[in-house]
């Protein structure tokens, strides 16, 4: 992973602030004097070096982002990420075809929904208890995965906390794997 | 003047927020990848590895900064490397029916280990090969 610049936006923020704010009170102070006026441009290059620092850390984001997200979408095993309220946030290319759908009928739709009707209500009792980090919880356990087709399929599910990319709040990312 | 400058201020911090909502989304793909209980390999099309998790790392016994770059082929036990090889390249050249899990054994820390390897192609600009590598029971 590429190391990221050491200074942090919010120090950039802070920085640039302090500037604006001296400026101003340059251009109220002394609007005419040449003094005034050079200072007033050097602190505009150094406005420019910090904005042009910013915008290079958004693109290395950017970059580090769609790479990652893409050991997301094509990890060999099926992954999906839920909010806690068990609502489907994202889905991998391996857990859309285990589901048999595409994202847009899967994203959104609680995640008991592809679950198989006689199971349920164990899968959510589990779910529940995961969400209130309830002790002695199983972090692995089996249930049927029903697909949108009505086929129903034996999978051991795995959980493991997550920050949502949205808020940065938890979610849980779920491992789904067939079982023979 | 003094517009501009609020002009500027407004524009700086939307991208303040835009830099802040990318850090956000970089740490839940980059927890996913690095935490997870599987160990993940990520190769690029030429064979070579451009990011191992956590995982991988204790499977290989290798520092990630001593992985990044390698083939991974030279992780292979020498009696397997053609066979992992003709794996390989039937994946990359998306041979149908190209075996994407199999057998292999691992030359990790001066040991041998007998894995389950399973490989996803990156279909996506870039390409390279997604692996699990999982120690046998």
């Amino acid at each position: 992973m590429s190391a990221l610049p050491n200074r942090s936006p919010d120090w950039l923020l802070t920085t640039v602030s302090a500037v604006r704010e001296l400026m101003i009170r340059r251009l109220e102070a002394a609007a005419a004097d040449p003094e005034a006026q050079r200072e007033m441009e050097l602190a505009l290059e150094e406005l420019d070096v910090m904005w042009e620092e910013l915008q290079g850390q958004a693109a290395l984001l950017t970059r580090e982002n769609e790479r990652y997200a893409q050991f997301f979408q094509f990890a060999p095993d099926a992954y999906l990420i839920t909010d806690a309220g068990g609502n489907i946030r994202e889905a991998n290319q391996a857990a859309l075809e285990l589901l048999k759908a595409p994202l847009g009928e899967v994203a959104g739709k609680p995640l008991s929904m592809f679950i198989a009707p006689e199971d349920r209500v164990g899968f959510l009792t589990r779910s529940v208890g995961l969400m209130f980090g309830a002790a002695g919880m199983p972090p692995a356990w089996r249930s049927r995965l029903q697909t949108l087709e009505g086929a129903a399929l034996e999978v051991e599910f795995a959980v493991r906390a997550i920050p949502l990319k949205k808020s940065g709040i938890g979610g849980i990312c779920w491992l789904l794997r067939p079982r023979a | 003047m003094t517009q501009e400058l609020e002009e500027l201020r407004i524009a700086w911090l939307g991208l303040k927020a835009q830099v802040d909502q990318l850090a956000a989304e970089r740490q839940q793909y980059l927890e996913f990848f690095e935490n997870a209980a599987e160990a993940y390999v990520v190769t690029a099309a030429d064979g070579c590895i451009v990011e191992a998790n956590g995982a991988a790392v204790d499977v290989l016994q290798r520092r990630k900064r001593y992985l990044r770059g390698k083939p991974l082929a030279v992780f292979i036990a020498l009696d397997r490397r053609t066979d992992f090889r003709n794996h390989m390249a039937g994946i990359a050249a998306g041979q149908a029916g190209a075996a994407r899990h199999w057998r292999t054994v691992l030359a990790a820390g001066g040991e041998r280990v007998e894995v389950g390897l399973t490989a996803r192609v990156i279909e996506q600009a870039g390409g390279g090969i997604c692996w699990r590598l999982e120690p046998a029971q």
